[in-house]
């Protein structure tokens, strides 16, 4: 018997091609698929995935994260503040991936030490990056970002490779790593086991607030680095950053066979979740529909991803296979 | 109070706790007690609610401290500031609210916490897939893979899983809080089984529950307590099912 995570992939991305294949015919001149659409949709859901894994890795260890969008706008706008004072860009750049670590470990250590559920220590940091940050930044009164001025460094962020854009060969590390983490060394279990029964991870020795912890912390640094790359993209710091993300990130979790209560998920499902959550935005406005309809399609997408689960798993336990 | 000490004289001694004392703030929990398991035993703790039984083990696996008195293992005096230290001696302990996570694979679960890996901390899936095999047979559990997870397995297989994982890691003396409530007989009848296994393969047990029609047959002696204090301490031949639930009730 294959492992359920590999049934609620498999149905990801049949959802997937589903949603992909509607637009590309749909869209008037089949203009979804023309090649500047492709690398548009690359940049964006790449930026988008990269903060995603971290969210579905903690999500397999048992918390979630309210915060991303003001933890991108707080690395962003420090980013851009550091540029401003004239420093050097990469040494800005491992400043940002600093605060975002620190971003993750305040939320990790809120949670697990104070004993808070992490949907009520994240929305606090939520507001209270998103405050600070806006005390700080009168709007129109930055500086851009000029980039080019180190062409190494822009490269590294927004450039291209063989005609694909970084962000998507970034994506694809990122990938990699979690997968590997994940799936194949003994963290990835640890984080399975936190997440699906705490007491008994603890009862074996594993050290389960570390685990958050780090989980909350791979989130921060996801967000630190993906703030960069819209930074430099958008040649500015940008109110509107990752705006709705974090919702998004967990509809992205959900879709992909991640449990909202830790334990089971796997990192080809929350990529292909991610992706489906991508295009539909893009997918739409190609239609001509309004965006806001988005909204309604992810979450008639997660309720009837639900549903069809709910439903699955109690013929699938008839058939003495699965339980629950 | 019935004493038996002829059979376990000191040197058959594994775990030996002696004149131990509990107090839960006013309350006393323990009250002198003397509790030993020789090599190879089998020993019924029996007892009501709130007689102590899982005070008692809770201090023989580390959880807590005895607030008087000390604990002999294998004849040399331990203190214990945590369950890790108990089990680095080879004292595990399955749970009335089994430790698996239910989702993971039968081997994930046996290796929790000490997975066997590679290099670089990468898990060599194939070898623990192979050595939980090995260790569900030997206590005569027979699953077809250790890929299913936990949760499709009956109460008992669970249960087996548990065991299984406690003499994997060669334990000296596994002791089993309620191991069989909240299963059907059946279900009750193949825990019992792994536990006779277990004295096969040389290892101690402490038998905790209320149940004293599951633990008879297994056991090899009883120790009853009663409101924090021993009140018997009998081997099989001498004693009686009517006699303990006596004891228990008393």
């Amino acid at each position: 018997m294959r492992p359920i995570a590999y049934y609620r992939s498999l149905s990801t991305l049949v959802a997937f091609v589903a949603v992909f294949v509607l637009f590309a015919s749909l869209s008037p001149g089949h203009h979804f698929i023309a090649l500047g659409n492709i690398e548009i949709l690359l940049v964006m859901i790449s930026e988008f995935c990269i903060v995603l894994l971290g969210v579905g890795l903690l999500m397999i260890s048992g918390e979630f994260d309210l915060s991303i969008p003001s933890s991108l706008l707080f690395c962003s706008f420090i980013f851009l503040k550091l540029h401003n004072i004239g420093l050097n860009l990469f040494l800005s750049a491992f400043i940002v991936f600093g605060v975002g670590l620190l971003i993750g470990l305040v939320n990790g250590l809120i949670t697990t030490k104070g004993r808070i559920p992490s949907f009520i220590t994240t929305l606090g940091t939520m507001m209270l990056w998103a405050g600070i940050t806006s005390i700080f930044a009168p709007p129109g009164a930055e500086r851009a970002i000029d980039a080019s001025v180190l062409p190494l460094f822009r490269d590294i962020f927004i450039g291209e490779v063989w005609g694909v854009p970084i962000q998507f060969l970034w994506f694809i590390v990122f990938t990699l790593i979690s997968g590997i983490l994940l799936h194949f060394h003994r963290f990835g279990c640890w984080i399975y086991i936190t997440g699906d029964n705490r007491e008994a991870a603890r009862a074996m020795g594993i050290n389960t607030d570390l685990v958050k912890i780090i989980c909350f912390m791979l989130v921060g640094f996801l967000c630190a680095f993906s703030a960069i790359m819209q930074s430099i993209r958008a040649h500015t710091f940008f109110v509107g950053i990752g705006s709705g993300w974090n919702l998004m990130a967990i509809a992205g979790s959900v879709i992909g066979g991640t449990f909202l209560s830790g334990g089971v998920g796997s990192v080809p499902g929350i990529i292909l979740g991610g992706l489906t959550i991508g295009i539909i935005e893009n997918g739409l406005t190609m239609l001509g529909i309004s965006y806001f309809l988005a909204w309604a399609i992810y979450g008639s997408l997660i309720l009837s991803y639900v549903l069809f689960y709910m439903y699955l798993g109690k013929k699938l336990a008839v058939m003495g296979r699965w339980r629950g | 109070m019935i004493e038996n000490q002829g059979l376990c004289a000191k040197k058959e001694k594994l775990a030996d706790m002696v004149n131990i004392h509990k107090w839960y703030g006013r309350i006393c929990a323990l009250k002198d007690v003397n509790f030993t398991v020789g090599y190879n035993e089998v020993v019924g703790l029996v007892g009501d609610n709130g007689a102590g039984k899982s005070t008692l083990i809770k201090i023989l696996s580390g959880y807590h401290k005895p607030d008087k008195g000390e604990i002999l293992f294998e004849g040399k005096k331990v203190v214990f500031n945590s369950p890790a230290e108990a089990r680095t001696l080879g004292i595990e302990t399955v749970y009335q609210e089994q430790a698996l996570a239910p989702h993971q694979s039968i081997a994930k679960n046996i290796f929790i916490g000490r997975e066997m890996t590679k290099m670089l901390g990468l898990i060599d899936g194939k070898k623990m897939n192979e050595e939980s095999m090995k260790a569900l047979r030997r206590i005569g559990l027979h699953l077809r893979s250790p890929d299913i997870p936990v949760e499709s397995l009956s109460g008992g297989e669970r249960q087996g899983v548990a065991i299984a994982r406690a003499t994997y890691f060669s334990a000296k003396l596994i002791i089993l809080d309620e191991p069989t409530a909240a299963l059907s007989i059946k279900e009750a009848q193949k825990v019992l089984e792994f536990v006779e296994l277990l004295r096969d393969e040389g290892i101690s047990a402490v038998f905790i529950t209320h149940n004293l029609y599951h633990v008879f047959p297994v056991a090899d002696r009883f120790v009853v307590l009663s409101h924090g204090e021993k009140v018997a301490d009998v081997g099989k031949e001498e004693t009686s099912i009517d006699e303990l639930s006596k004891l228990i009730v008393s």
